[in-house]
């Protein structure tokens, strides 16, 4: 379980997040929606170790994150960044075997795994190319690829279907609607209807220490999407 | 398998390459002298050019390595070993020592370079960190201390009588006669480059980015700061042995990746073998072109090297 107990985070010294406890556990596939700058990667990337300083408390499956060497951390939580930055021309298979790190395994079995990482996201055929001349859309299936790779109990994905077309974020939602069955999938997503087809869960961030948690369909209200309208289009 | 096949044809090249620097010179001198103690040049080759050879592919693999490094730890590929102000804080003090005259022996230059270049990365290093060590910072902090560095060289050139000004110039542009053979270097540098190849993996995935490198579970601020020690440490060696010999370390690095990819596992060899190679060519046509004249061997590193990278590059 991922569990996070009042915790506060803050962004260039001003509050994003005040108060949130959640818990994510393996089974459930959970959804954060909220409007733009309201602390939604923030809270991703903090539970995925990037940002060390935060206020309260985040426990993985009983140990603190603060606790956990990079290694460990890494095994238990992957990581899917909103995104990428530049780099080098590594092909396809360097990059998404990059997810492999965290494991210490021998290169048969990595090399296997990073080729079901490709399968899996229908890359296959783009293995032996270079990153660099993939189309957007393209790198983030490596992306994906690359935390699949990881294969950690904890996914954390910030805005995953960013890039993607219509056929293959239906192809996607499914596949990590499976995954969630025995891992805890966790993304950001401004596709309400997307949410709702697939999601078992919702946190919906309003702000500071404002938010809803709870089963899709408890949270998914007329009157709380209501809400959560007014609370992005109002004026900061 | 190409990697071992590349390795072996650099090995090849690196043994053909020390042969011929070992029998040409001023004095041209058959192989069979080399193996026998009674040749009358038997001396001329162990005693002056094989130091010396060996001097250039140190330094050479050194540059190569720290570029490669360095270029990996700021994300930009124009970054050089000298970025860290090394060469500007070791030929600061190196200079004055020559200027004060307090003693002109190799070794007292080693030292005096070696402890400038610790103190400029020292000072650098204070101002990158804030918490931890900030690469984004380095490169701009790294090219205005260099300015820095370079006033003050050329303050001490414009002020220094006309026989230090010749001996200050072959140095600034580096220069491999003056070092004697030094144990200690091989060493450490061997200690250093294991203990790189142990991190490969953290290095591949840091060239994609610090947060992309915490989130996939490498300790970057260690990482980082290994990495930092290290580029120091061997650009202070090469500099305080041979000066300020520039190219190699910022392109052998480039040239490198177009052969063989991106990956340190290929890398870190790789530029240990092309750097070796490459300064030794340089060094052996520098004190060969015009001999019995030398010349600096700056001026070889870029000859060889800017056709070469060039005509590699076009494919790419």
């Amino acid at each position: 379980m991922l569990k996070v107990e009042n915790l506060s985070l803050y962004q260039e010294q001003t509050q994003v997040l005040c108060g949130l406890d959640v818990a994510f556990k393996p089974g459930e596939f959970w959804a954060i929606i909220g409007a733009n700058g309201v602390g939604k990667s923030t809270l991703l990337q903090t539970l995925a170790g990037i940002h060390p300083e935060y206020q309260g408390q985040i426990s993985i499956d009983g140990h603190h994150l603060q606790s956990l060497d990079p290694l460990s951390r890494a095994r238990r939580i992957g990581f899917l960044m909103q995104e990428q930055e530049a780099s080098l021309a590594f092909s396809v298979r360097e990059a998404v075997g990059m997810g492999r790190y965290p494991w210490r395994t021998d290169k048969n079995q990595d090399q296997t795994i990073s080729t079901a990482a490709l399968e899996w996201c229908q890359i296959t055929h783009l293995a032996e190319r270079s990153i660099l001349k993939l189309s957007g859309g393209e790198r983030r299936k490596v992306e994906i690829a690359t935390c699949l790779a990881q294969q950690s109990r904890y996914l954390l994905l910030d805005e995953p279907l960013n890039h993607l077309d219509l056929v293959y974020r239906h192809h996607i939602l499914k596949e990590f609607k499976t995954l969630s069955q025995t891992h805890a999938v966790v993304m950001v997503c401004h596709d309400l209807e997307a949410v709702r087809t697939h999601c078992s869960h919702v946190l919906m961030l309003f702000g500071n220490d404002c938010y809803l948690s709870g089963t899709s369909a408890t949270i998914l209200t007329a009157e709380n999407k209501q809400r959560l309208f007014n609370e992005s289009s109002r004026e900061p | 398998m190409t990697l071992i096949r590349q390795l072996w044809f650099w090995c090849a090249l690196l043994a053909i390459t020390l042969v011929v620097a070992l029998l040409s010179g001023s004095v041209s001198v058959p192989l069979t002298d080399a193996f026998n103690v009674n040749a009358p040049h038997f001396e001329i080759i162990w005693q002056l050019r094989w130091p010396r050879a060996l001097n250039a592919m140190m330094v050479g693999s050194a540059l190569a390595v720290a570029g490669l490094l360095i270029q990996n730890l700021v994300k930009n590929p124009l970054a050089d070993p000298y970025l860290l102000g090394i060469s500007g804080g070791a030929a600061t003090v190196q200079l004055l020592i020559i200027v004060l005259a307090v003693g002109l022996s190799p070794t007292s230059l080693f030292f005096s370079g070696f402890i400038g270049s610790l103190l400029a990365t020292g000072l650098l290093f204070k101002l990158s960190f804030q918490g931890q060590l900030r690469p984004d910072k380095i490169t701009l902090n790294g090219v205005v201390l260099a300015f820095g560095f370079a006033a003050i060289i050329s303050f001490v050139l414009a002020t220094a009588s006309g026989q230090q000004i010749k001996s200050m110039m072959f140095w600034l542009m580096g220069d491999l006669s003056f070092a004697e053979p030094n144990v200690l270097m091989p060493i450490i540098m061997t200690g250093l480059l294991l203990l790189l190849y142990r991190h490969h993996r953290a290095l591949d995935i840091l060239a994609r980015g610090n947060l992309f490198a915490i989130k996939s579970g490498v300790d970057a601020h260690r990482i980082n700061l290994m990495v930092f020690v290290i580029t120091a440490l061997l650009t202070s060696m090469a500099v305080a042995q041979a000066g300020t010999i520039g190219f190699v370390g910022l392109i052998i690095p480039h040239l490198v990746r177009l052969m063989c990819g991106y990956q340190h596992r290929h890398l870190i060899p790789m530029c240990v073998l092309v750097g070796a190679t490459f300064l030794l060519a340089a060094d052996t046509l520098a004190r060969t072109v015009m001999s019995p004249l030398q010349l600096p061997v700056g001026i070889f590193t870029a000859l060889i090297g800017v056709p070469v990278f060039l005509w590699l590059n076009r494919k790419v």
